[in-house]
């Protein structure tokens, strides 16, 4: 494998005292699509501006393609933004914003309008070259800012929430349009989100941010199935955490003592941890069966239904267990009509296959 | 509700600017006199006849009397130059206004407003008393050598335009401040983001995005500045020549008010004229946007 594209290494950022981002590590491949998922305030957006070049890192060094980048400032940098506001200057036109970057590297007029072109057709906005910002739509807009951005062909495209502008149908559509654009133009993407839906959907690798720490880089399903702290299990996604202690840890199996489930929950594989040891068991929703009777599975717990919520494609049940905990199952929708659905009110079982917990630090 | 909101403004144009407009436009029609009022009516009305007078020798007056061409040749002339002088030293004071903490920019605007708490009069005769002969500023530039004799700043056009830079100069920097403190921070990343050097970016965004202040502060100088009277005749000397105080000399001095009048539309003429025209290319330019 090539070295990857983008190293950041120790970076720390300070804003007086406080600590916006903190001793990030960091690799981005080359060509890659990756994703820096955190809620506000969390540090993703500093860490996107230093790589842009307009916050220096207080400590720490970022190289890029093996060029050291401190004190490179944004102008001489081979990296391009598409801003969360879009940032379209208002008084030049579609086609005037996209050629900007290339007549600052003293392109020609026609090589600019050549590229212009090209860019413009790439995002389907050709016959709008002549509008001004203020004239186009917010789709219309981000599409401009995502051309301009790549205009100059940079070899690393920053995206600070690039649809968060967007509602919700344009922006579906719009997330798998940016993996194929991403995937023609082979840019290296760096995209900024708190929206974990749309991380999961774009990115080829994410980065989970929580108070200024990467605390957790893999694929969507690496994070999702195999979160490696409680916050990670909790952002993305919905998740059923119990407390428990580490009751019995072997080779082939461990047990975890959780009053909350109601029973020991069995683990058919060894878990990290002594025994005694509190730790959390992060639990799926949609890893939980349901059912009036007992089932097959391994694992299970008992209790009445509280709510059930219908969300089309599935429907979430939320379940007091007999131990007071509250739990939410969710079933797919797979049929249209349901002759015994599960009521409000009515005594279930729920059951989960051992696997399917994750055991994570208290 | 729209036209309700917009009538007191009406009334008031129309009540201090519209009638002494017409009273004006009439005069200047009339025929002098030497009488009191000092002039005759427009219209006569005698035995069921009326008759109406249009004296246009006034405006022709005006029109072979070279010294009315050159005083508003060299009126405007001097206020296109203090307005550049004041645009170009208002725009980095604006600028840097916008661009300071956020704690700290009223602070800095109310300096700039600060000066209208004296009485204008005042601080003009304040700068007499600094540019003469022997006044502080050629007592500074004498003890440190900088020159062997007074220079003459006092009664020439340079004390002009530095008394309408400094009277006009807040005029500038607050439509500036207002315009420059809009401009979003984005933009101008977005333009070091695309390649742009700071005087790229300053030449190709700033620059036209503060446009708008930068018309309204230049209307707000030189308009006041054409018809400035007080200034010239302070710190002026006899070789400046403006419309303001040839206004002043026909009016109170040769008590013809009918040439003072036509004086006064003529130069309504010559400041509208170029407004109407920037308005009409602007509209242009928006609809071609």
């Amino acid at each position: 494998m090539s070295a990857p594209l983008v190293r950041v290494e120790g970076v720390s950022k300070s804003f007086g005292t406080f600590r916006a981002v903190e001793a990030v590590d960091l690799e981005i491949r080359r060509g890659e699509l990756f994703c820096l998922l955190g809620g506000s305030g969390c540090g993703k957006s500093t860490l996107l501006r230093m790589l842009a070049g307009f916050e220096r890192p207080s400590s720490g060094r970022i190289t890029i393609d093996g060029q050291d980048m401190t004190g490179v400032p944004p102008h001489a940098r081979d990296v391009n933004m598409m801003f969360q506001s879009y940032a379209l200057f208002p008084h030049m036109s579609v086609a005037r914003n996209v050629g900007y970057g290339l007549r600052r590297a003293g392109a020609s007029r026609a090589e600019t309008a050549a590229r212009v072109d090209e860019m413009l057709a790439l995002v389907q906005m050709t016959h709008l070259a002549g509008r001004r910002p203020d004239q186009l739509s917010g789709g219309q807009r981000q599409r401009v800012a995502l051309a301009r951005a790549l205009a100059r062909g940079p070899k690393l495209l920053l995206l600070d929430e690039p649809l968060g502008a967007l509602d919700r149908k344009l922006r579906e559509e719009t997330q798998l349009e940016l993996k194929k654009i991403q995937a023609r133009t082979g840019v290296t993407f760096v995209v900024v989100t708190h929206d974990q839906d749309e991380a999961m959907t774009l990115g080829d690798r994410l980065g989970v941010m929580d108070a200024g720490r990467i605390v957790q880089i893999g694929t969507p399903r690496e994070v999702y199935e195999f979160p490696q702290t409680r916050f990670v299990a909790d952002f993305i996604g919905t998740v059923n955490l119990f407390q428990g202690r580490i009751a019995e840890d072997a080779d082939s199996h461990a047990e975890i003592d959780c009053p909350e489930a109601g029973e020991r929950i069995r683990i058919p594989h060894a878990v990290t941890g002594t025994v005694g040891q509190a730790v959390s068991v992060a639990l799926r929703p949609e890893k939980i069966s349901i059912g009036r009777a007992a089932g097959t599975a391994p694992n299970r717990m008992q209790g009445r239904v509280g709510d059930v919520v219908y969300h089309g494609g599935a429907t979430v049940f939320h379940v007091d267990l007999d131990t007071g905990k509250r739990v939410r199952v969710s079933r797919a929708n797979s049929a249209r009509t349901e002759a015994e659905a599960i009521g409000a009110g009515e005594r279930v079982v729920l059951g989960f296959a051992g696997e399917a917990a994750v055991v994570l630090p208290a | 509700m729209r036209r309700l909101a917009s009538l007191p403004p009406l009334l008031w144009l129309g009540l201090f600017f519209l009638v002494p407009f017409l009273v004006v436009a009439k005069i200047s029609l009339s025929e002098p006199a030497i009488a009191q009022p000092p002039y005759l009516p427009l219209w006569d009305w005698a035995d069921g006849v009326l008759s109406v007078t249009l004296d246009f020798g006034n405006y022709l007056f005006l029109a072979t009397d070279p010294l009315y061409l050159a005083s508003y040749l060299s009126s405007v002339k001097i206020a296109a130059i203090s307005t550049l002088l004041t645009l170009a030293l208002g725009y980095p004071m604006a600028y840097a206004i916008a661009r300071a903490p956020a704690g700290r920019r009223n602070l800095l605007l109310m300096l700039v407003i600060l000066p209208f708490w004296t009485s204008f009069l005042l601080r003009v005769y304040a700068w007499i008393g600094l540019l003469k002969a022997n006044g502080p500023i050629n007592g500074f530039l004498l003890a440190t050598g900088l020159i062997d004799q007074p220079i003459v700043i006092l009664q020439t056009d340079w004390a002009v335009y530095l008394g309408i830079v400094y009277t006009y100069l807040p005029f500038m920097i607050l439509p500036l401040y207002a315009t420059l403190s809009r401009l979003e921070r984005d933009l101008l990343e977005a333009a070091a983001d695309l390649g742009a050097r700071p005087a790229a970016t300053f030449l190709t965004v700033t620059l036209p995005l503060s446009m708008p202040g930068i018309v309204a502060g230049s209307m707000l100088v030189f308009i006041p500045a054409v018809g400035e009277y007080v200034i010239p005749a302070l710190l002026g000397g006899p070789d400046t020549l403006m419309i303001g105080s040839v206004l002043w000399n026909e009016f109170f001095l040769n008590r013809d008010w009918p040439v003072a009048s036509a004086v006064a539309i003529v130069m309504i003429a010559v400041l509208a004229l170029p407004i109407a025209l920037l308005r009409r290319i602007q509209a242009r330019e928006e609809e071609e946007a």
